[in-house]
This record gives structure tokens, C-alpha cells and sequence, in this order.
């Protein structure tokens, strides 16, 4: 039992969709203002409009079945499908990997619970009378996994993750891995910012948010195959940990910081942009004497997007413009609840390759 | 390079059958079923139509475990079943804490709880319900609920608890959450990431809310006719799903970890393989396209040919269509020399229920202890095989015979397919 030699895994695409606009240039222009929440006036939030689904690609009850942030990642996935199309790609050699936010109450309960308001006595009437027999979609991640496959013909390997901020950096490793290990020849990697509901401010109400929280979706191609782009990225290595505050985060951020670089024999002078959230103390700490590149100040905190937002930001970055040389990129992401992701991605001009 | 080995060292199991897997296992192959009747909590009035579910009896909770944080903690019930059996897991190989401190652990946790009586508390008075109420009234939400509890909580509740640092993952893929889990994390060592890894599941679906949706989906059996065998997978009168609930954790490890601190395996890990149908969101693609894909992906993952397979541990969910797909799919991957005809099916869905996003963790169990001891448990209540589903499925009563190698279905809603392959353990490997 051998195994053979990973393949090279190069960013084809990506699709964004935040305040800031559906552009990654978009990222460089002016910031928008984040706006109160409808529901608690004293929190601001980076809010978007939610989006009307590409008719051609998508059937039209989706568009009413679907939760919001289901709909904003299913708008942003269709602005790939020509790229996803025009690789020679079968349909079981494209993987799907999701990183998804769990609904926490699907937009149908609200009928239910209306009427339950108005008869608080048939429980059991007032639920089953009021709830749409798709209910059951609105609650499930792997609805949404569904649709993509099914308007982009993806049969391939797929992963579903759904862990805050981490589960985009899971589902982009396990994407990374599927294409090196020869599983597949190219990879969706999607990912949604969950609704801004009560709950994504309670769940974790001891950690607040660093900064605002944002809407959003980001979702990258990743294939076996170099872009026809100016530039070539390709992901050299990929890094991760758990480290929770009060165990040796900084120790154990440090030791896989060290296993990322060294992979590419480099340190941390060598990188030509490093993308992290400056406001984030483990990471100020780990990355001394770096400045932190961060496209939240346009879109808030994406949770699930944003490690995608960041890598399409990252390598948009008008810091490239000049650059004559290959270089590395460095993306570094911690939740808040101790997950870190650590990716390496490597920028090289299209002439060198020529 | 050699391609690393991945061996199974530890096993937790909560079920309608207990807390713990030699008993499952014991009563699974004695052909029993925890199937009984059920209704909501928040009903008493026999009002709900599916009326028998395979819960956890906590009056079976054993007097060791009654300390257990997670019986302590403002937990979900799913995380409270998940934690026990990542901590009957963890116990059961052996590990100690220096061994776990890089394990990976990934988890699939399935769904929210006590979401309809915390979104009560966005009514007030005749004014419609509202985000902004329900905000007012935060004090008053469920601490056990989803309002208050993230999805991720029973991956960083295992991981804190056993001060693990290596890659902490929440799985979302369905009923195909554990055995994606349980793949990634073969992935994940076979790759070095650790050496270490703790796997599996949890759910509970026994709510109002959860498996009411269910019901309306036309998953969830009502039918009334059969009592409390009412799970038939594969049989002419199935009519849906019997949803269990609790959770399932392995311990895998390298095989060279695991026989440096003198571990003895259960079995090995040998192959995950996954697909999407890409057809419809509430219906298998009819040719079982996705199933052949994934099974055909763990086969050659696991490197080998489908007549080495003795055992196909089925998704089996005692629906209509599921059954007879997978059938038709299992037929098309054993096709070579007729293989299907000799191949033995088992649905453990059939004893405890579907235990959703979790239900391949213990099923994943089923089939290593199979392959150790050589025994298939039986299909149960398989009467009258449906006209399509022909195989040889060990009704109702276990089967002895040499397991080599078996092959676990978990087929996830919305056409997300996953396929793992454990084999028996054996010193050496050709």
C-alpha cells in the first residue's frame, strides 16, 4: 500500500457577496457603516440585502424555501458556476466542501408561532397547520450543499462543516487535501454567515464579538489546474489547532505558526502580506512586529465567511500590483472560541511559469 | 511510502440499548429492539401522530456515570449522550492525558433543542412575534436550548474535558454526520496530522419541533399497525423512519501509536469514501448513483475489490425509497461475480432507531465488532422482504460467519453519501 506524490492545488475563482458589494475590489474602496440591529438598537451590524437567486440556475422555490443565509451563499456560488464550468472537470471529480452556520429557527416556525399566540392551547394545530411540509429544509445545512450540487452537477467527495469561524478553514483543508490526494480534480469550497438572529449574540455572550458581526458569503475554486490569471496561487500548506484561552494558546499557536512556515522554509520576515484580524489579541501576539492585513473593517465578522472573504482579499491584495517576484501570503484564522487556521498560499507571476 | 495504518482502540455507545457498547452489542445479537412508545414532552394527549421512537432510558444511566459533568453542565441532550460516549471511548482505550493532548476530535451534532418553546418568548400580546421581544426576554431562554447553545459545543465540550489541542472539527452533513466525521478523521491521520484522533456523533430528535418537522417532511413513520416493530428495514411494509437517539465515539489511532503503549485494536479503519446524488433535495437519485460513488470511493480507498466485502452494514432506514435504492446500489458495487448473492446485509437502524446526524458511529461499532467477532447482528421485524429489495439482509436472527472485512452506508438528506470500510485486525497486512 503506497501512497503517491500530492498533487499541486491552485485558486481558480472566488465569489464574494458582503456589504462592502458582490467585488473583491470592493474590499479596497470605502468602508461601509455598519447599521443597528432591528432588534437591539445599542449593536451594529453589517447588514445585506438579501439577494434574488439566478432564475436559470436555481428553481424559483428555492428562493422562498431557503433561509437568508442560505440564499446569500447560493447567490454567491452562482457567479462561480462559469468558471466551475469551464473545467474539463467530471461531475464526480468535483468536491464539495460547506461550511454551513446551523439555522437556528427556520423563518417558517414564525407562522407557527403566531398562531400558537393567538391559540396557545392547540399546541400540536397550531404547528401543523402553520408550518409549511418543507419545514424540515429551512433547518438543514446539507439543503443548501444539495442545491449547489444540483445546479452545478457536483457528484464529487463532499465535507459539511459547521463550527463558527473554523468550520471555512476545515472545509478549505479538507478541499485542499481531497485535490492533493488525487480524490478529485476540483473543489467548491463554500461558505455563509449565519443570520443575524438573537442567538449569535447569546450563544457566546461571555466572548463578545471583536468587532461588528457581518452578513455574507464567500466560495472559492480550487483545482488541480493553474489559473489562466495574472497570477498563480497555489496553496503551499495548511495549519490547525485548537487552543482555548487559559490553555497554552500562544505555546501551541506558536508551534503550528513554526510547522506552517517551515514547510516552505520561511519565516515570518519573508511573507509578503499577512491577513489576521488586528484586533484579535492571540494573534497580535503571535505575529509580532507583522502588519495585519483584514478585510473586516468592509464587511464585520463573517464567522463561517470569512476565512474565504480573506483569502480573496488576500490575493486581490493591490500589493501584488507591483511585486515582480513570487511571494508568499500568510492567512491566519482564530475563533473566538480557540480554533486556529493557519494557510500558506503561494503567489507567483504567470512568466515564470511560461 | 507505505501508507500509514488506522486502527479502532476505543468504543462509546449510548443508545436506546444503555450507555455503553458490550451490552448493545449482547442485546443487538439476541435480535432485540429498544423501539417503544413515545410522545413529546410538551404533548399528553397522544395528539402526536408518530407515536414510537427509540429513546435513551435514563433510568438504565449507571451509577458510575450519574457524576458525570455532562449530567451537570447546561447541556443539550444531544451533547450530554455525545460526551458520555466520547468518554466511554477515551476510557475504553486506555489513552492517557499526555497521549490525548494532540488527539483531534470531530463531531456531528445534529439538531437544535427547545427552539419552539424559546421562540415563544417572541409573542407579546396581539403584536406580531419578533426577534426584538425574544431579545427583551434573553434572560428567560432555555440554557439548554439553541439560543444559548452553539452546534459546536459537544466538539470543544470533549476537547476541553480531555485537554486535547489538535484540530477540533463540528461536522454537518446530515445523516451522514458521523461517518463523516469518522472519515475525516481517517483522512486526517492517515495524513500525520495526529496521531491521535476521537470521532463520532450525537443526536436527539425526540422533540416536538424536530421530529414533528420530520413528520411533515414524510420521513417519520405514523403507521400504528405493527406497535413497537415498526422499524422494518427492507421490508414490504415499511413506511419510514424510527428515530432513535444518543451517540457514538471511536478512538483511532495509528497502528504503530496504538501498539507502541501495547493497545490491542478492535479492528482497522480502512477505507471513507464520499459523493452527492445532485438530484433532488428529498429524494435518492433512483439509480443509487451517489451510493455507488461513495461506496465505490471507499472501496478503493480501503484498496480493495468488492467480492473481499463479507458485511454491507446498510443505511437501511426502513423508508420506501431509501431501501430499495440502496439495494439496487449495493447490487450495482457487488456486481462482480455476482458478489451480492453471497454478501450478508444487516440495518442496525432496525434495533435502535435512526439516531440521525450520529447514527453511523454506533453502526460504524456494529460492523468492527462484527469483523472481531465474527457475527452480523440481525435485520429485525423483516417479515416480508419488499419485491425490491432482494438481498441476503440476516433476518431477525444474527448470522455467525467469518467477517473479513464489512462496508457501512450513512446516506445523509439531500443527497450526501458516505461509505466506510473497517476490516478485521490482523497483524500484518498484504
Amino acid at each position: 500500500m503506497t501512497q503517491p506524490a500530492p498533487r499541486a492545488v491552485y485558486l481558480q475563482a472566488s465569489s464574494l457577496l458582503n456589504a462592502a458589494g458582490n467585488s473583491v475590489d470592493a474590499l479596497f474602496g470605502p468602508a461601509p457603516t455598519p447599521s443597528p440591529l432591528a432588534f437591539a438598537n445599542q449593536i451594529t451590524a453589517f447588514h445585506v440585502e438579501t439577494p434574488a437567486l439566478e432564475r436559470r440556475l436555481y428553481d424559483r422555490k428555492i428562493q422562498r424555501s431557503v433561509e437568508d443565509q442560505g440564499l446569500r451563499l447560493l447567490d454567491c456560488v452562482a457567479r462561480l458556476a462559469p468558471a466551475v464550468q469551464a473545467l474539463p472537470s467530471a461531475p464526480e471529480r468535483l468536491a464539495l466542501c460547506a461550511a454551513l452556520p446551523e439555522v437556528d429557527a427556520p423563518s417558517p416556525c414564525w407562522d407557527a408561532i403566531a398562531a400558537l399566540g393567538e391559540n396557545p392551547d392547540a399546541l400540536l394545530a397550531s404547528l401543523f397547520n402553520n408550518t409549511p411540509p418543507l419545514h424540515a429544509l429551512t433547518l438543514l445545512n446539507s439543503s443548501v450543499m444539495s442545491y449547489v450540487a444540483e445546479a452545478l452537477a457536483c457528484h464529487g467527495p463532499m465535507a459539511g462543516y459547521c463550527a463558527q469561524e473554523s468550520a471555512a478553514f476545515d472545509a478549505l483543508y479538507e478541499a485542499w487535501q481531497l485535490l492533493r490526494e488525487d480524490r478529485a480534480d476540483s473543489a467548491l469550497v463554500i461558505s455563509s454567515s449565519p443570520n443575524l438572529t438573537p442567538a449569535v449574540y447569546l450563544r457566546e455572550e461571555a466572548q463578545p464579538p471583536l468587532t461588528p458581526l457581518g452578513e455574507g458569503a464567500a466560495a472559492l475554486l480550487l483545482s488541480q489546474q493553474p489559473s489562466a490569471d495574472a497570477w498563480q496561487i497555489s496553496v503551499q500548506h495548511c495549519v490547525r489547532a485548537y487552543c482555548p484561552v487559559g490553555a497554552d494558546a500562544l505555546a501551541i499557536a506558536q508551534e503550528r505558526l513554526t510547522a506552517c512556515l517551515s514547510q516552505a522554509h520561511l519565516q515570518l520576515s519573508d511573507l509578503a502580506l499577512v491577513v489576521a484580524d488586528p484586533s484579535d489579541p492571540l494573534l497580535q501576539a503571535l505575529l509580532p512586529g507583522c502588519r495585519l492585513h483584514s478585510s473586516r473593517s468592509h464587511t464585520g465578522d463573517l464567522g463561517a465567511s470569512s476565512p474565504l472573504t480573506d483569502i480573496a482579499y488576500a490575493c486581490a491584495h493591490p500589493s501584488h500590483t507591483a511585486a515582480q517576484q513570487a511571494r508568499y501570503v500568510l492567512l491566519c484564522s482564530h475563533s473566538r472560541q480557540g480554533h486556529l487556521g493557519l494557510l500558506l498560499l503561494h503567489l507567483s507571476p504567470q512568466e515564470a511559469h511560461a | 511510502m507505505s501508507r500509514t495504518r488506522i486502527v479502532i482502540t476505543g468504543m462509546g455507545a449510548v443508545t436506546g440499548f444503555g450507555f455503553e457498547w458490550p451490552s448493545l452489542w449482547q442485546r443487538m445479537l439476541k435480535g432485540e429492539h429498544c423501539v417503544r412508545p413515545w410522545q413529546p414532552e410538551e404533548l399528553s394527549d397522544d395528539s402526536f401522530p408518530v407515536r414510537y421512537a427509540a429513546p435513551v432510558d435514563m433510568q438504565q444511566l449507571p451509577t458510575e456515570l450519574a457524576e458525570h459533568p455532562a449530567w451537570h453542565t447546561d447541556l443539550e441532550r444531544r451533547t450530554r449522550f455525545g460526551w458520555i460516549a466520547a468518554s466511554q471511548a477515551v476510557r475504553d482505550s486506555g489513552l492517557n492525558a499526555s497521549a490525548l493532548q494532540h488527539a483531534a476530535v470531530l463531531t456531528a451534532s445534529g439538531a437544535p433543542q427547545h427552539m419552539l418553546a424559546d421562540m415563544r418568548l417572541s409573542l407579546n400580546g396581539d403584536a406580531a412575534p419578533s426577534w426584538q421581544t425574544l431579545f427583551a426576554q434573553r434572560a428567560a431562554l432555555h440554557h439548554e436550548g439553541t439560543f444559548r447553545q452553539s452546534n459546536d459545543r459537544l466538539a470543544r465540550v470533549i476537547a476541553d474535558d480531555f485537554g486535547c489541542c489538535g484540530p477540533v472539527l463540528n461536522i454537518s452533513s446530515a445523516c451522514a454526520g458521523a461517518a463523516q466525521a469518522i472519515g475525516n478523521a481517517l483522512y486526517l491521520l492517515r495524513r500525520g496530522e495526529v496521531q491521535v484522533a476521537v470521532a463520532g456523533g450525537a443526536d436527539s430528535v425526540l422533540n416536538l419541533d424536530t421530529l414533528g418537522a420530520l413528520y411533515l417532511l414524510g420521513a417519520a413513520s405514523s403507521e400504528q399497525r405493527w406497535g413497537a416493530d415498526l422499524c422494518r428495514p427492507f421490508d414490504r411494509d415499511r413506511s419510514g423512519l424510527v428515530a432513535g437517539e444518543g451517540g457514538g465515539f471511536l478512538v483511532l489511532e495509528t497502528l504503530e501509536h496504538a501498539l507502541a503503549r501495547g493497545a490491542t485494536p478492535y479492528a482497522e479503519l480502512l477505507g471513507y469514501g464520499s459523493s452527492l446524488d445532485a438530484y433532488r433535495v428529498t429524494a435518492p437519485e433512483p439509480n443509487g448513483r451517489g451510493a455507488i460513488l461513495a461506496m465505490r470511493a471507499a472501496l478503493a480507498d480501503a484498496q480493495l475489490a468488492p467480492t473481499q466485502i463479507d458485511l454491507v452494514n446498510a443505511h437501511g432506514t426502513s423508508t420506501p425509497l431509501n431501501d430499495a435504492t440502496e439495494t439496487l446500489a449495493i447490487k450495482q458495487v457487488f456486481a462482480e461475480q455476482q458478489h451480492y448473492q453471497r454478501l450478508r446485509v444487516c440495518a442496525n437502524k432496525s434495533q435502535f432507531g435512526h439516531l440521525i446526524a450520529a447514527a453511523g458511529a454506533p453502526e460504524l461499532i456494529c460492523s468492527a465488532l462484527s469483523c472481531r467477532d465474527d457475527r452480523i447482528p440481525p435485520t429485525v421485524n423483516l417479515q416480508h422482504p419488499g419485491e425490491d429489495c432482494d438481498l441476503d439482509y440476516c433476518a431477525n436472527q444474527a448470522v455467525d460467519q467469518p467477517v473479513h472485512y464489512a462496508l457501512s452506508n450513512s446516506f445523509g438528506f439531500g443527497g450526501l453519501n458516505t461509505a466506510l470500510v473497517v476490516g478485521k485486525y490482523v497483524e500484518a497486512r498484504l
